[in-house]
This record gives C-alpha cells, sequence and structure tokens, in this order.
C-alpha cells in the first residue's frame, strides 16, 4: 500500500491537472498576448493624450459657455456692452474735443490798441494777430490748460490759427475782435502764464499797450468742436487696439 | 509516468463535461499555475522512481507553486511588468529537467531489465 500511495496521489492530481487544463482550453481564451512594456508604455501614451484632448475640449466648451452667458445677458437687456460703449464714447468725445466741457479756469479778453496814441512807427503793432494768439495759446498749454476756446471755437489738434486780414480764422471761420479766449485748468497757474512779468501777454498789455484782460472764472464753458476731421493721407497704422 | 498521462486525460475528460467556467481575466494566472502544477506532478513522478516521494513535500510544492505563479502573474499586471515570465522560464525549465530525470530512470530501469 505504502508502494502504491504515490502513484494514487499523482494520479489524482493529475487529474486536478486535466481539469484545469480542459477548462482552460474551454474558455476559447483568444491568444492571450503577453503583455510587454512597449505596448503598455504606446497605450499609456495614447490614453495621455486623449485624455489631453478631453481636457482641451472640456476648456473649449466652458470658454464657449462663457461667451454664451455674455450673449445671453447682451439679449437679456442686461446694458452691460451698452454701457460700457458710452462710457468709451464719452471718453473719446472729450478727448476728440467733441463734447462741451466746462470746469475752472481763465478768460482773456483781448482786443486792439484802442489808445490814440500809437506804440511804434507801423499801425500793425496796435493790431491783435494771428501770431499773438498763438502765443498766448501755446503759453496756456504750457501752462497745462485742458481745453481751449476762442470766440467759442474750440481750439483741437488740428485747429489752425490764421491771419485774415482785420480777421483771423480758426477753424475755417472768420472771427473778429474781441477775441475772448477761455481755458480749463489750474486758474492760478494759467492766470500767472500769461499775466506775469515777462510773459508774451504781460508784454503785449504793458508795452504794446493792447486791450488784455485776463480774470480767473470758477466755472469756464468751453463749447465742442463743430468741425469735421477728414484723414486722407494719415493712415493708422497697424490694427491699433 | 503513464499513471500520470492518464490521470490528466481523464481530467480532461471530466473537465469538457463539467459546466463550470471562470472569468476570463484570471485564465492567464490559472495557465500559470497549471505550469506549476504540471512541474509539481513530473518531480512527483520522480521522486517516485527514485524512491524519496514524500506527500508533505508533493503538497506543499503542487499548492505553492501554484499560488506563487498565479502570484506573481498578478504582481506583474499590476506593475506592468511581465513577471510571469520568471514562473514560465522557471517550471518550464523544472519541467524538462524533471522530464529528463525521469527518462534516464526509466530507460536505465528498462535496460536492467533486459
Amino acid at each position: 500500500m505504502k508502494n502504491s500511495n504515490p502513484k494514487i496521489i499523482l494520479t489524482l492530481f493529475s487529474i486536478l491537472i486535466g481539469v484545469l487544463i480542459a477548462t482552460q482550453m474551454r474558455m476559447k481564451v483568444e491568444s492571450i498576448a503577453p503583455v510587454t512594456l512597449k505596448s503598455i508604455q504606446d497605450i499609456k501614451v495614447e490614453i495621455n493624450s486623449t485624455n489631453n484632448e478631453i481636457i482641451e475640449l472640456e476648456k473649449l466648451i466652458k470658454q464657449r459657455e462663457d461667451e454664451l452667458a455674455i450673449i445671453e445677458n447682451i439679449s437679456m437687456g442686461d446694458q452691460n456692452i451698452v454701457d460700457i460703449l458710452k462710457e468709451d464714447i464719452k471718453l473719446n468725445k472729450v478727448i476728440s474735443g467733441r463734447s462741451p466741457l466746462e470746469g475752472p479756469g481763465i478768460r482773456i479778453t483781448m482786443f486792439d490798441n484802442m489808445n490814440s496814441e500809437i506804440v511804434g512807427f507801423d499801425i500793425e503793432d496796435a493790431l491783435i494777430h494771428d501770431v499773438d494768439i498763438l502765443n498766448i495759446i501755446n503759453d496756456l498749454k504750457i501752462a497745462g490748460a485742458e481745453a481751449i476756446s476762442i470766440n467759442n471755437q474750440r481750439v483741437v489738434s488740428t485747429s489752425e490759427i490764421k491771419c485774415g486780414g482785420p480777421v483771423i480764422r480758426i477753424n475755417g471761420r472768420s472771427i473778429g475782435t474781441p477775441f475772448v479766449i477761455k481755458a480749463i485748468g489750474d486758474p492760478k497757474v494759467l492766470m500767472a502764464s500769461v499775466n506775469a512779468p515777462g510773459t508774451y501777454g504781460d508784454t503785449l498789455k504793458s508795452v504794446y499797450l493792447m486791450g488784455f484782460e485776463p480774470e480767473i472764472q470758477d466755472k469756464v464753458t468751453i463749447p465742442a468742436y463743430s468741425g469735421s476731421y477728414s484723414y486722407t493721407y494719415a493712415k493708422p497704422v497697424g490694427e491699433g487696439d | 509516468m503513464f499513471f500520470a498521462l492518464i490521470g490528466i486525460l481523464i481530467g480532461a475528460i471530466i473537465g469538457f463535461l463539467l459546466p463550470y467556467t471562470y472569468n476570463t481575466a484570471y485564465s492567464l494566472y490559472i495557465s500559470v499555475a497549471i505550469l506549476a502544477c504540471l512541474d509539481s506532478v513530473f518531480g512527483g513522478i520522480r521522486a517516485n522512481l527514485e524512491n524519496n516521494f514524500s506527500i508533505t513535500i508533493f503538497l506543499s510544492g503542487f499548492f505553492g507553486n501554484a499560488i506563487l505563479a498565479a502570484f506573481l502573474a498578478y504582481i506583474g499586471d499590476r506593475l506592468g511588468v511581465p513577471l510571469y515570465y520568471a514562473a514560465i522560464f522557471t517550471f518550464g525549465g523544472r519541467l524538462f529537467d524533471n522530464f529528463g530525470a525521469i527518462r534516464r530512470i526509466w530507460l536505465r530501469k528498462r535496460k536492467s531489465i533486459q
């Protein structure tokens, strides 16, 4: 019995192995391909790239949803964009001189020498010239004037000041004496820039005896520029903003 | 030698007749385990022929090797390293070693009988 014992045990376990093998075969497992490191790596890379793609798409979805929300807000009557654009227009109007402005400043009235005695030899010396106006305006600008008008003609970046015989021309309009120059800015500084001894204004007044009457005003109203801007030669460079 | 083959054949017939199956996911582990079991049985046959068969060594080897092989395959799957190669090479190599030993003993026996 002791001799046959191993044989019986071996037979029994062989039967067990046979059962396992048969079951395995019956499973009809389609080739269990050994998983190589390379294939694992490849699949990992593929999964990663797909995941990245998903993340990108989710970002895109979120972006589009945000855009949609903005558009919906606008259509719901929330005046967001309109308000922003209105603010923008206001600012741009101020910059381009399209809106009337008011604020503290000075008002200068200039007129020709009314005295019977003439300084110098030429009658011309007793008249207010375009150059005088230009110099005064320049002084005001140096003193930090934010808006200037001459006889209610707004001085903008394209405003010309040109001699037109007895009158001067500004913004294409003829204006005559008395010239009223209004400027908004720090009144004291503006005043000093035209009234302090040695300034052009002071020279006009005390040397050439012109009518030159600057006065500080708490509220100066400067009208809007009514002309048109036309750019024929100048082209904006690049995309702008 | 022959009783083992007969046993495997009987087992195969039973296996084909039995309706039980297991999850396909375990098939790799089972196949590695089968290899380990086969090695144990061959080892048992060899020991039997050499007359130093021990039932405890055989049983511990049979189940221990099978479980270890399946475990190696499982760990390899989890780590992404095909560790079951270790089981395949070891048990495959030992299978042929054992078979070679059995063959030699058997042939020597036949020679001595003649």
